[in-house]
């Protein structure tokens, strides 16, 4: 009866990746939201400032960052709420596998869906605001570190909110002051860049602290998952 | 994973024991008795509104029990216990809309491996859905969506079936379908929960009954 194959870790964590990576590509129409949402408020900079590029070039690497991390916000409340709508969650946490592995796949999957793509376009938005070349490197440096942080504790929220209509709101208070310290040291690598000082500690403490996320942040999830949908 | 046949043959697959729920303090079903032993079919009868689903959830583990207990291979119940021995038909299919129905079931195989000599083409065709393999899900009617997730039934090597309303949206031969899956479950030794508010038509034996009521 019980004469069967069950598939290994690697394998049911690709098959996680590949669905939604597929139906992010099946939906790429709302893929591109956030990065459209990124160019126009980049865009309105210089329009809101005046064009003057000594102004540009010191707020520009602050300016990008904060675009880029409110545009992750847009997408951030979608991270489980289809799934959630139509019973795929409860099939995830039915299945033979450890949920925690399977939500850490799907926040990666999220992360290479939204934050990517955002990512790709920040040297544009960067060289929008003339942001000094010497200083791009730093930028993609704190992006690539801060944005998958943002990812993994935006999923703990999205799963802690997971039984509540309309947790948007609430969603966007609660990860508000989780925000700040990604803010502050991504910010601080970018500002000690720009004036040729060492930037390499801040960005070691968001190296840290993504380490930390990433090994703890998919077993909150599914913690908060677990009690979201006990009810 | 403990096979089957490990188990001594006196420990039901599922045992309840005075099982209960309430909700803001409102009783919604129980206390209930029940043993489901491998072999067995279980209906769950009772009208709308009577706690049919909020059963299933307790079954599968997905909601908590508050009163009484309820073992799994003689053990109690947790979702870690059970998980890939369960499979749970609920009113959310969990199909994905923008997937094909071969897509759709690919996922469930790479989650929960598959029976033997079972593949995701053959269990399509035994369903009834030759020729819409490929048509992305939510192109199909309510019925159709259906026979996608009774295929998973096919693919999914479960020891219990938790089926919630199997027959809701399907015409004659779904239901003959869901009839035959259920028999050909229940005679390879599996066991199954079916809830129902009309009338089942069951041939291999009498299966147990349990009336909820609102």
């Amino acid at each position: 009866m019980l004469d069967t194959r069950r598939p290994g870790l690697v394998h049911a964590c690709m098959a996680v990746l590949r669905r939604d990576l597929t139906l992010a590509w099946r939906q790429r129409g709302d893929m591109m939201l956030p990065v459209l949402y990124a160019l126009i408020v980049t865009s309105l900079f210089p329009f809101a400032l005046g064009p003057e590029s000594a102004l540009l070039r010191r707020i520009a690497g602050g300016a990008v960052l904060v675009t880029v991390l409110l545009a992750m916000l847009l997408a951030l409340d979608a991270m489980f709420r289809s799934d959630i709508e139509d019973g795929s969650l409860e099939q995830l946490m039915l299945a033979p596998q450890p949920l925690a592995l399977m939500m850490g796949m799907k926040i990666l999957a999220h992360w290479l869906a939204t934050a990517l793509p955002l990512i790709v376009i920040a040297p544009l938005l960067a060289g929008m605001l003339h942001l000094p070349g010497a200083v791009m490197p730093v930028l993609l440096a704190a992006l690539l570190l801060a944005t998958p942080l943002l990812s993994l504790l935006g999923g703990i929220l999205v799963a802690l909110t997971a039984g509540t209509r309309r947790s948007g709101m609430l969603l966007a208070l609660m990860l508000l002051p989780l925000c700040v310290p990604v803010v502050i040291f991504a910010a601080g690598a970018l500002a000690a860049a720009q004036e040729g000082l060492p930037w390499i500690a801040p960005i070691a403490w968001l190296g840290a602290a993504l380490v930390l996320a990433v090994v703890l942040a998919p077993l909150a999830c599914a913690a908060a998952l677990r009690i979201a949908l006990d009810s | 994973m403990t096979e089957m046949t490990d188990a001594p043959a006196t420990t039901p697959l599922l045992e309840a024991r005075a099982l209960g729920f309430h909700r803001q303090d409102e009783p919604v079903f129980g206390p209930l008795d029940f043993r489901l032993a491998a072999g067995e079919l279980m209906l769950i009868e009772g009208d709308n509104g009577s706690g049919k689903t909020t059963l299933m959830r307790i079954l599968t583990g997905l909601l908590r029990p508050e009163e009484g207990e309820l073992l799994w291979r003689g053990e109690p119940l947790t979702w870690d216990r059970c998980s890939g021995e369960v499979v749970f038909l609920g009113h959310q299919l969990g199909l994905k809309a923008e997937l094909s129905p071969r897509e759709n079931l690919a996922f469930t195989i790479g989650l929960h491996g598959h029976r033997n000599q079972s593949d995701i083409d053959g269990a399509l065709r035994q369903v009834g859905l030759t020729g819409y393999e490929d048509e992305p899900v939510r192109k199909l009617s309510a019925g159709q969506k259906k026979r996608v997730a009774l295929a998973r039934l096919l693919l999914i090597p479960a020891a219990l079936w938790l089926l919630d309303e199997p027959y809701a949206n399907l015409d004659r031969s779904g239901i003959e379908l869901v009839d035959a899956l259920l028999e050909a479950h229940i005679a390879h030794g599996g066991a199954a929960l079916v809830t129902s508010h009309g009338a089942v038509q069951f041939h291999g034996g009498e299966p147990q009954r349990i009336r909820l009521h609102a």
